[in-house]
């Protein structure tokens, strides 16, 4: 039983984090609204930072790429935003990724906030991220010496954006030039000086194609893609999903010769009542079935309890294995969460169903006579 | 009463885990030498390192106490008091870091992501083997 549950546990743990890394990016990627994302070339592990983990950084520019972006054919919409991170926040004494955006262009944060709030963000209004410490309608924090007020929360996603704080890009601006007079530390932004510009694809071009143009059209460029966000995570989470399949193919190679052995014994011990049963009448194919009802509820059993061992250890370390790996992730719906744990237990039936497989067809071939008799021996 | 003498050392074995999960298992933020810093530059403690003493001083050693006694027990009153004892304390051992004392407000604090989840499942089992003892008085 212990294997079936070391099997089933090994195997949903992989598949739960895959589809929860997925999840996450997926719900992630959304919330950002865009194909690419063109970033100065040396910043490109820090810009994927911010939004797979949130690892506060300040990056920028020279200057803004944004129009000659938009010149670029493929490019259908391109909005700018700056990545600054705050200094120690009093209200959480830690330091925050503040995102400026441009309320204009902009196609993350503002059609959501058009939806949830109905208005848009006022002076010194931030929309938070779903960890972030502060309720909303209340003076919040200072940064680089400017207080604000948090105006909405965002959902959770799993990534960088739970942690970043959304501030308009004026009063990024603003900021920076009162921080030489009101900050610990001056933030030294030029007007106009940006950090990444998010771009949605038009129809009919790939994202692969536009990025390439992008990288070709300006210098000192890179870009980030979803797909290449999505491959760079697969990266970092193939090694322990293969170690967790490893382990679950380990365990079934081992143990399934064992199985086949325990089975045959179990078999064995009760020959005698499988001569009674056919003696009084029981067919060939009524003792295969109870045996085979015997060895698929010994699998269930043990995949269930694997199944649940790894639903709450899962569950509830899933911030410290995100953090660890350094992955976004966002638990899956009830019904994916449900599927991979009927797969898993669908595994798990088979494998004992298999293992038991020759014992039980042996053994329900006795005829009557024969069963008693060496059952007795 | 083997059944007692089994459910006695889970809520030793229990009490064991509350006692050295901060400290070993899912360290708080100050065994990674991370502390609050004041105004003046004075490190103090954080609300994680309030918690995981109360844990370990406080509520651990009741709770290996109500272990170590339970086989010898006598009587079901006895047995009755010890499992509504363990209730408590693993409520105890559940609401200390989430609402009673808290952890970090970082919610990437090793506190926040490794400490706390523990605590909360030893308190959920704590719970579910009094409960276990009440039932099997």
């Amino acid at each position: 039983m212990l294997c079936f549950a070391f099997i089933a546990s090994s195997i949903l743990s992989a598949r739960y984090l895959i589809s929860g890394t997925t999840n996450s990016l997926n719900v992630g990627t959304a919330r950002l609204g865009a194909d690419i994302i063109a970033v100065p070339a040396q910043s490109v592990a820090a810009g994927e930072d911010v939004i797979l983990t949130g690892q506060p950084t300040t990056f920028l520019f020279n200057d803004t790429p944004a129009p000659e972006i938009m010149r670029i054919a493929g490019v259908g919409e391109a909005s700018a935003q700056i990545y600054v991170a705050s200094l120690q926040a009093s209200c959480c004494s830690y330091p925050v990724q503040l995102i400026g955006f441009n309320e204009s262009q902009d196609f993350t944060i503002s059609p959501w906030l058009k939806s949830e709030l109905g208005r848009p963000l006022r002076q010194n209004e931030v929309v938070v991220g779903s960890e972030v410490v502060g309720a909303v309608g209340t003076p919040f924090a200072f940064f680089y010496g400017r207080q604000f007020t948090v105006g909405a929360r965002l959902e959770p996603t799993g990534t960088g954006v739970d942690t970043s704080i959304f501030i308009r890009m004026q009063d990024v601006y603003a900021m920076a030039a009162e921080s030489e007079t009101k900050a610990l530390q001056p933030l030294n932004l030029k007007p106009g000086q940006v950090s990444a510009v998010l771009v949605r694809v038009r129809t009919g071009f790939s994202s692969e194609g536009v990025a390439a143009s992008i990288k070709a059209q300006i210098p000192d460029t890179e870009v980030i893609t979803a797909n290449g966000l999505v491959r760079k995570i697969a990266g970092q989470i193939s090694l322990t999903t293969q170690l967790l399949y490893i382990a679950a193919a380990s365990v079934i190679l081992v143990s399934f010769p064992l199985i086949v052995l325990v089975s045959s014994m179990v078999i064995n011990e009760q020959k005698r009542e499988i001569g009674i049963l056919r003696a009084m009448g029981g067919t060939k194919r009524f003792i295969l079935k109870l045996f085979f009802a015997e060895a698929i509820t010994l699998a269930l059993i043990g995949g269930i309890i694997g199944v649940l061992a790894s639903f709450i250890l899962m569950y509830t370390f899933q911030n410290l294995i995100a953090l660890d790996l350094q992955i976004p992730f966002l638990w899956p719906s009830i019904g994916q969460t449900l599927a991979e744990a009927g797969l898993a237990l669908a595994l798990v039936v088979g494998v004992g169903s298999l293992a038991s497989l020759y014992p039980v067809v042996k053994n329900s071939r006795l005829e009557p006579y024969e069963a008693i008799r060496s059952g007795e021996s | 009463m083997k059944y007692l003498l089994i459910l006695g050392v889970v809520l030793v074995m229990l009490g064991i885990l509350v006692a050295v999960t901060p400290w070993y298992i899912f360290p708080v933020c100050e065994m990674d030498g991370m502390y609050a810093t004041t105004s003046a530059g004075k490190e103090m403690l954080m609300p994680c390192g309030y918690t995981a003493r109360a844990e370990t001083w406080v509520v651990a050693p009741m709770l290996i106490l109500a272990g170590a006694i339970l086989p010898l027990s006598k009587t079901k009153q006895y047995r009755s008091a010890i499992g509504i004892f363990g209730v408590v304390l693993g409520a105890l051992v559940l609401l200390l870091p989430t609402y009673i004392m808290g952890m970090c407000a970082n919610p990437q604090h090793p506190c926040v992501v490794g400490t706390l989840p523990a605590l909360v499942l030893l308190g959920s089992a704590t719970i579910a083997v009094s409960v276990v003892v009440l039932a099997k008085r």
